[in-house]
């Protein structure tokens, strides 16, 4: 393929230097380095004060970052490397201010906020968890266990008059809410069986129509090891009927809702 | 007379006023259409997914994933251009005495 490379990123009508691309907030007094592994191409990534909270951010072009693979995996890498030793609140893709003072700015306007979070946040990771089907294998299981549907498929076979029409309807729909009910038992025990091990947890839309479960856990540091054991001890329990996708630790992403008073600075 | 020029007129304000109406719906739900990202982003966020469980190859998802930030660029431009909100680019902490 010989498309032009994109190199991810649109620039505005005047594209000027000086902009910094904002990962997290930490807490910090001491100037920090995390190294070359920045946004944009490994643009050295370090931190902007303001009394003990600490912005950690790189040098950028004041640009509008697409949401491509590459620029989010950045953007995820330099929080996970910052979260090994620091509790963050992470920023959401693609915020880039303008100077250092914007950002200084922010962390002035906005420190009683994020110091309340950090202390809430100290010491707290987030995991995700997605849980995939296949819908055809759970629905062939149902045809075997539920007799209800087994007597309306019989029937359907035997005969070949229009009545069968509505016995194909009425299987359509009993199909339809046996999936549903048993997509819920699934999710319910999920979530029953890491609750003991998560402080919180939050289900997001399912992504695509094999998702049967989408969702955050909040588990404190000192219990990681405890809860993947659980994950794993679940997914083992399910894994001829569901596919567990377990992402993390990440930065509480799903917890952290700040609601930051921006504007738009051309 | 009122019945005549019903009568008369009828056939001309009716249709044109129920095509006035439809326009504005019509570049209403455009305008909604034009600059809403969310199903975007929500492609976006299955190609990633079908990546994730290999049902994609790289070389696919590159290829869509080229498509859907084309797209996303042109939802981006015709927000600036409806004046509403832009994610992304520069910002700056909202003043106080910029707030009514």
């Amino acid at each position: 393929m010989t498309e032009p490379q994109t190199q991810g990123t649109e620039p505005l009508h005047v594209p000027l230097e000086g902009g910094k691309y904002v990962y997290c907030i930490i807490r910090s007094e001491r100037q920090k380095e995390f190294g070359g592994i920045g946004i944009g191409g490994g643009q050295r990534v370090y931190t902007v004060h303001h009394n003990d909270l600490a912005a950690v951010v790189s040098d950028t072009p004041i640009v509008i970052y697409d949401p491509t693979r590459e620029n989010v995996l950045a953007h995820e890498f330099v929080n996970e490397t910052v979260m090994k030793e620091h509790t963050v609140i992470p920023m959401s893709f693609g915020t880039v201010f303008r100077s250092e003072d914007d950002v200084m700015e922010l962390l002035r306007s906005t420190y009683q906020a994020f110091s309340e979070v950090l202390e809430k946040m100290q010491d707290k990771i987030e995991f995700g968890l997605k849980v995939l089907w296949d819908r055809d294998k759970v629905v062939a299981s149902l045809e075997q266990d539920n007799e209800e549907i087994r007597r309306l498929k019989d029937e359907i076979s035997r005969h070949t008059s229009t009545s069968t029409y509505f016995a194909r309807m009425q299987l359509g729909r009993l199909v339809e809410s046996s999936l549903e009910e048993t997509s819920q038992s699934y999710v319910a025990d999920i979530h029953e069986f890491l609750k003991s091990v998560a402080v919180a947890s939050r289900s997001n839309k399912p992504i695509g129509d094999r998702m049967i479960l989408n969702a955050a856990f909040l588990v404190d540091r000192a219990q990681e090891g405890a809860f993947d054991e659980r994950v794993k001890e679940i997914s083992r329990k399910y894994e001829d009927i569901l596919t567990f996708k377990y992402s993390g630790p990440w930065p509480p992403y799903n917890f952290v809702n700040i609601k930051l008073k921006l504007e738009r600075a051309d | 007379m009122g019945l005549l020029t019903n009568i008369l007129f009828f056939p001309v304000t009716g249709p044109v006023a129920g095509i006035k109406w439809s326009l504005n719906k019509v570049l209403q739900v455009a305008e909604e259409e034009l600059t809403d990202d969310t199903p975007i982003k929500q492609e976006l966020m299955e190609l990633q997914m079908q990546l994730e469980l290999g049902d994609v190859d790289d070389e696919e998802y590159r290829r869509r994933e080229a498509e859907i930030m084309a797209r996303l660029r042109e939802v981006r431009d015709w927000r600036e251009r409806f004046g509403k909100s832009v994610p992304g680019g520069p910002v700056r902490v909202g003043r106080a005495d910029d707030e009514a």
